[in-house]
């Protein structure tokens, strides 16, 4: 069984990533766009290394060193439960890649694990480039024995064991639970959604309570922190007990503990997988279609209404898109109902968001519009898309379209409640309602522009476009540039008038967006 | 309808797909496009229909050429792909409404070949579920009825007789016949030879991204099989 697990565990992170494809591509062109994304990637590790540094560096000096692992650990786990919850039902059951694999001579196990340590590599990696740093940090100014290493390295390889079985276990439960009802992607949408917003929630008050008592002495602080966390996560405390107490009991407890309910979650799960996946994959058929009236649209009306099917279709597509407008309309109802100092510490952007409200509104939904892979998602069908009497500027209106009925919805809410919220004067409420406005249309556009310049159509998994994609990646550097930039603004140039920052901002991003418009008159060819 | 003049393209990395390939499909033609696997049949087949851009020479359909006047190009013709990668979140229905609507076929006119074309081709119990259920041959079928709907002048198939059943091949082979009596043109791929014997006035043999035979199918064989002449012409090619 190892055999067929290393060999089907291969060949899907040869998928990943375009991994395969950059080894063997004569294309150059893609080969340097490759090469860009890699470097990409470098600046993010190193942002990220940097960033855990300081904020380890940080807990180092105000004497609550002993805390590094703890939260380095809670942090990481939080992560990658939240990331994997996305993505591990459509991993995990991935039917079309499962009708392939079954009919060849493997155990369900080995299907179940080689998807699950497809999971973890990546995981895996992420934990040790969080936990790496932090532990030099404080090597370098703690100066712990080999143990601490030693630990440290293993806790950090097993790491995200614990939070992948959790999140496995919720999207098995999510695809196990849909693949009962006749509209199995609603169901799971929803399911999903809710599961998202219960997380956020959770983790958003813990760290509300961290900033809430930072005015505490170190000491009763670092206690009650350790408390919080080994009420929240143990397994982080046991890691932090075994690195800097050198407890070996404590780190055998992690590993015993991680493995075995991931051996228990196997064990169950093979007993279901089969009927599973065959539910999911079942559709059901009437066969006794009778013609109704049909409705004659536009070309551009037909083009929305298919990228809506088309959306509405993918569950995985809607969940990691629609968390930007779904964290818009959280964000206005925090505001709502708490005071913007609780909402702000909860955040853990103290004085921000009271100046930026306007801006982070837009922000959120400009990080993942749908439009970001929504050329990828055509996949093998785009051949139609091509070969039909349609123009570009039909193809991009339809897309931006799409996207903006979708943000539409939440918009509306996310408005209405910040209005009931603040009821703002004039140039507050024309800021909260103008600012998000232009960012919504402008992340509809750049996704596009960006998904144009990257396009990825040949693809197994959706997983691969929506979760994986250079462009995906990219839109979401772009929008958080677009945020980043004034709110430094706001927050660093003393007396700045608020108002005209926004006013800039909404300036530049309708002038980006028109400038993207200019070249509609492109032929399509991606290929 | 379809002139196609020194047409090349290459691919990145280097190989050359279609070379100074040029031929001509006139109305009320149904022409036969055969080769080897990678002759380059559908490479060609994909820059008439807009899915490749080529490096060098000219598509005219209709006298309009495909690089300037692509819309209006695409608006006359039809294109049937080998494996019909249809839409499969819509159902059959919405499937053939969608192409309606983007074709802007009058109500009346698409009801009627929608009852008319999926009777006939056995799939019209079946427009109300989704593409997703379907098989490869009932895609293929209702990819056929899509590309029908609008009564192309221009109808581009590649290697449209594989998945089908005996019947849907014959039905097809009727509608193919129909169109051109009605001065519509076919351009078709086919490795089928039989079908391509029987069905088509005109011939191309393409060998190596290189259009090696063309002409009159009739007088193309004279008292030989397609067959013979086809091996004939490629293995004289390939000891070139």
């Amino acid at each position: 069984m190892m055999r067929q697990i290393r060999l089907l565990t291969i060949v899907s992170l040869q998928g990943m990533f375009g991994l395969n494809e950059i080894r063997h591509t004569k294309d150059r062109g893609k080969k340097v766009r490759y090469c860009l994304m890699g470097f990409l990637w470098l600046m993010l590790i190193v942002l990220l290394a940097g960033y855990v540094g300081v904020m380890s560096m940080g807990l180092v000096m105000t004497g609550m060193g002993r805390l590094v692992p703890a939260v380095l650990a809670m942090s990481v786990s939080l992560v990658v439960l939240f990331f994997t919850i996305l993505k591990a039902g459509p991993v995990l059951f991935d039917w079309k890649a499962y009708e392939k694999q079954i009919v060849m001579p493997v155990n369900v196990r080995a299907i179940i694990v080689s998807r699950f340590l497809t999971m973890y590599i990546t995981n895996m990696l992420l934990g040790l480039l969080v936990l790496l740093p932090g532990m030099t940090v404080y090597g370098v100014m703690e100066r712990p024995g080999i143990l601490f290493y030693l630990y440290g390295i293993a806790a950090g390889i097993f790491l995200p064991l614990l939070p992948l079985t959790a999140a496995s276990v919720l999207g098995a439960s999510i695809a196990g639970i849909s693949s009962r009802w006749r509209y199995k992607n609603l169901v799971s949408i929803v399911l999903t959604m809710v599961l998202v917003c219960a997380i956020m929630a959770g983790s958003m008050g813990m760290s509300g309570m961290e900033e809430s008592e930072l005015n505490a002495m170190v000491q009763q602080m670092a206690e009650l922190m350790e408390g919080q966390i080994y009420r929240a996560y143990p397994p982080a405390v046991w890691i932090t007990d075994a690195m800097i107490l050198g407890e070996p009991v404590k780190l055998l407890l992690f590993l015993a503990v991680s493995i075995g309910i991931f051996i228990l979650f196997l064990e169950i799960l093979s007993r279901f997988y089969v009927n599973i996946c065959m539910l999911l994959s079942a559709r059901e058929t009437k066969g006794d279609y009778r013609m109704k009236e049909l409705r004659e649209k536009s070309v551009l009306g037909t083009m929305v209404e298919r990228e809506l099917r088309h959306y509405f279709s993918s569950s995985i597509y809607v969940v990691n898109t629609m968390m930007g407008e779904l964290l818009m309309v959280l964000l206005a109802g925090a505001v709502l109902f708490m005071d913007m100092e609780t909402v702000e510490a909860m955040l853990g952007l103290p004085g921000v968001v009271g100046k930026a409200l306007p801006i982070l509104m837009g922000f959120l939904p400009v990080m993942m519009p749908l439009t970001a892979c929504s050329i990828s998602m055509e996949g093998k069908q785009w051949w139609m898309l091509q070969t039909m009497p349609v123009t570009r500027k039909d193809m991009i209106r339809s897309k931006v379209a799409a996207q903006l009925l979708v943000a539409l919805p939440f918009y509306l809410v996310s408005e209405i409640l910040l209005f009931l919220a603040l009821r703002p004067g004039w140039a507050e409420g024309v800021s909260l309602l103008a600012v998000p406005a232009v960012y919504i249309i402008f992340g509809a556009r750049a996704g596009l522009a960006v998904n144009e310049l990257m396009p990825l159509l040949d693809w197994e998994s959706e997983v691969r476009v929506v979760k994986q994609s250079a462009s995906t990646m990219v839109t979401m550097l772009v929008g958080m540039a677009t945020a980043i930039v004034p709110i430094v603004v706001l927050v660093a140039v003393p007396g700045i008038s608020v108002y005209g920052v926004y006013l800039v901002t909404v300036v530049l991003l309708s002038a980006a967006t028109f400038a993207m418009n200019l070249g509609n008159g492109k032929r399509m060819h991606y290929v | 309808m379809l002139e196609i003049k020194n047409l090349t393209k290459t691919y990145k990395g280097g190989k050359t797909a279609v070379d100074n390939l040029s031929l001509t499909v006139q109305a009320g033609d149904i022409y036969g496009f055969i080769g080897q696997n990678g002759a380059g049949k559908t490479t060609a087949i994909k820059a008439v229909v807009g899915i490749h851009d080529y490096d060098q020479g000219e598509i005219l359909v209709d006298g309009k050429n495909v690089h300037t006047q692509p819309l209006a190009c695409k608006k006359i013709m039809a294109y049937i792909p080998d494996n019909p990668d249809i839409y499969e979140y819509l159902t059959g229905i919405q499937y053939l409404n969608f192409i309606a609507d983007i074709y802007q076929v009058s109500r009346s006119d698409r009801e009627a070949r929608i009852r008319q074309e999926a009777g006939a081709f056995g799939i019209y119990s079946a427009l109300g579920d989704l593409v997703s259920t379907y098989s490869h041959g009932m895609r293929q079928k209702l990819a056929i009825i899509g590309a029908l709907l609008h009564e192309p002048k221009l109808l581009i198939l590649d290697e449209p007789f594989v998945g089908l059943d005996p019947e849907a091949a014959l039905i097809l082979k009727e509608r193919m016949r129909a169109l051109c009596e009605k001065g519509s043109a076919i351009f078709f791929s086919t490795h089928v030879l039989e079908v391509a014997e029987k069905l088509c006035n005109r011939i191309a043999v393409i060998s190596r991204g290189k259009l090696i035979v063309e002409g009159d199918t009739k007088e193309l064989t004279g008292d030989k099989s397609l067959e013979d002449v086809f091996m004939e012409v490629i293995h004289h090619d390939e000891t070139d």
